[in-house]
C-alpha cells in the first residue's frame, strides 16, 4: 500500500494593484482547478493574516509554494510567520522577464498573453523546479 | 487636515472561494470606474509583510472592508494591525443565494459572476458616498494612482461622449455598455432611457442636458454593438 502524499499548498499574494497579483492568483487556480487538482491546493492568504488556527495548522503540515507579485513578498512572509515551510518562492516578475514587452493585462483581467504566462507559471510550479521564476 | 479625503477599501481576495474573487473584482471596479478619485486600497497581507506606513492605512482613511465570507478576515486583519473599519461588507451576505454560478477564476466569467461584481461594487460605492458626506460622484478623470503602498490600479480609460460638440469623458463607459449588453439591453431607441439612468449612477448628468446625453449614449452604444 502506498502512502498518500500530501497536497502541496500554493499560496499567491493576489496583490490587488497590478497585473502581477492576478497572474499569481490565476496561475494557482490553473494548477489546482485544471492542471493538477489532485496534487495541489490553496488556502486563503487572508486567513493567515488573521492567524486562523486551522489554516495555520494546515500550513505547518504541508509543503508550501508561494507566488509573489512584488518585492514586499507578502505570500512568502505570511506563510513563514504562520510557521509554514516555503519549499519554493516564485516571483511573477521573474516569469515576466521571459516575456519582455508583452502586455499581460491588468489587475482586473488578463490578456491572452497574460493567460499564457499564468499557465507557464503553473507549469513551473508543477515541474517542481521553478528556477525561471526566482527572484534576482 | 486632509482637504481631499479618500475612503480606503481593503478586500480579502479569498483564494479558496468564488466570493473572494467577487470581493477583489468589485473593489477594482470601484477604484477604476465608480469612484476613482475618492478611493484608495492596500493589499491586506501588507499589514503583516509591510511596515508602519502600511499599518497607518486605516488611521489615515475611513476604511471599508470587503470580505468574501463570514470569517471577515479583511475586517479583522485591518482592525488587528491598522485601525477600526468604518464599514464592514460581507459579500456572501450581500449576494445571498441569488447568484449560484460563481467561479474563483476570472477565466470562466459567467453572467452570475458579472452581476455579482456589479451588485457588490455598487454597494461599496454607496458606502463611499455616505462616508464622504453623500456628495455626487466626481467627474474628472484622474491620472493618479488610486492606491497606497504597492497597489497602483488606475482608473479605467474613459470613453468620450460628444455633448455640445465637446468631448466629455465618462469613466468605464465601455464596461457599463458591456454590462447592459450582457443583460440583454438592445441598442434601439427604446433603450435610451435605460442607458441614461445607468450612466447617471456613475456620472453626473445635468437635468437640462438629459436629452443630449440620451442621444449621445444611444449613438455610442450602437457603435459599441457594431464593434463588439
Amino acid at each position: 500500500m502506498t502512502e498518500k502524499v500530501p497536497k502541496k499548498l500554493v499560496v499567491p499574494c493576489s496583490g490587488i494593484g497590478k497585473v502581477h497579483g492576478l497572474l499569481g492568483r490565476e496561475a494557482m487556480l490553473e494548477l489546482v482547478e485544471r492542471q493538477h487538482p489532485g496534487d495541489f491546493d490553496t488556502v486563503c492568504l487572508a486567513l493567515l493574516v488573521v492567524g486562523d488556527p486551522e489554516t495555520n495548522a494546515k500550513i505547518q503540515q504541508q509543503p508550501c509554494i508561494t507566488v509573489d507579485g512584488c518585492p514586499k513578498a507578502c505570500a512568502k512572509k505570511n506563510v513563514e510567520l504562520a510557521g509554514g515551510t516555503v519549499e519554493h518562492a516564485l516571483w511573477v516578475v521573474g516569469a515576466l522577464k521571459r516575456h519582455r514587452g508583452v502586455n499581460a493585462g491588468t489587475g482586473t483581467a488578463l490578456s491572452d498573453d497574460g493567460w499564457e504566462i499564468a499557465a507557464e507559471i503553473a507549469g513551473d510550479i508543477a515541474a517542481g523546479c521553478p528556477d525561471a521564476g526566482k527572484k534576482e | 487636515m486632509d482637504i481631499n479625503p479618500k475612503v480606503g477599501i481593503i478586500c480579502c481576495s479569498g483564494e479558496e472561494i468564488p466570493a473572494g474573487t467577487v470581493s477583489r473584482l468589485a473593489v477594482r471596479r470601484v477604484l477604476e470606474v465608480l469612484r476613482p478619485d475618492r478611493t484608495v486600497t492596500l493589499c491586506l497581507p501588507l499589514f503583516l509583510a509591510g511596515g508602519e506606513e502600511e499599518r497607518e492605512f486605516a488611521r489615515r482613511h475611513p476604511t471599508i472592508s470587503v470580505d468574501g465570507c463570514g470569517k471577515l478576515c479583511a475586517k479583522r486583519g485591518t482592525e488587528m494591525y491598522s485601525g477600526t473599519v468604518a464599514v464592514s461588507l460581507d459579500v456572501a451576505e450581500i449576494l445571498g443565494d441569488q447568484y449560484p454560478d460563481l467561479h474563483r477564476s476570472t477565466r470562466q466569467k459567467s453572467l452570475d459572476d458579472k452581476a455579482a461584481v456589479w451588485l457588490v461594487a455598487e454597494r461599496i460605492a454607496v458606502e463611499v458616498d455616505r462616508l464622504l458626506g453623500g456628495d455626487s460622484p466626481v467627474t474628472e478623470t484622474s491620472d493618479q494612482a488610486a492606491t497606497a503602498g504597492c497597489a497602483c490600479s488606475q482608473p479605467a480609460p474613459a470613453m468620450n461622449l460628444e455633448i455640445h460638440g465637446q468631448p466629455v469623458p465618462v469613466n468605464g463607459l465601455a464596461m457599463i455598455f458591456e454590462h447592459l449588453r450582457d443583460r440583454g439591453v438592445a441598442p434601439t431607441e427604446d433603450s435610451g432611457e435605460a442607458l441614461l439612468e445607468t450612466v447617471r449612477i456613475y456620472h453626473p448628468v445635468p437635468e437640462e442636458e438629459s436629452g443630449l446625453y440620451r442621444e449621445a449614449l444611444l449613438r455610442a452604444y450602437q457603435h459599441f454593438w457594431r464593434m463588439t
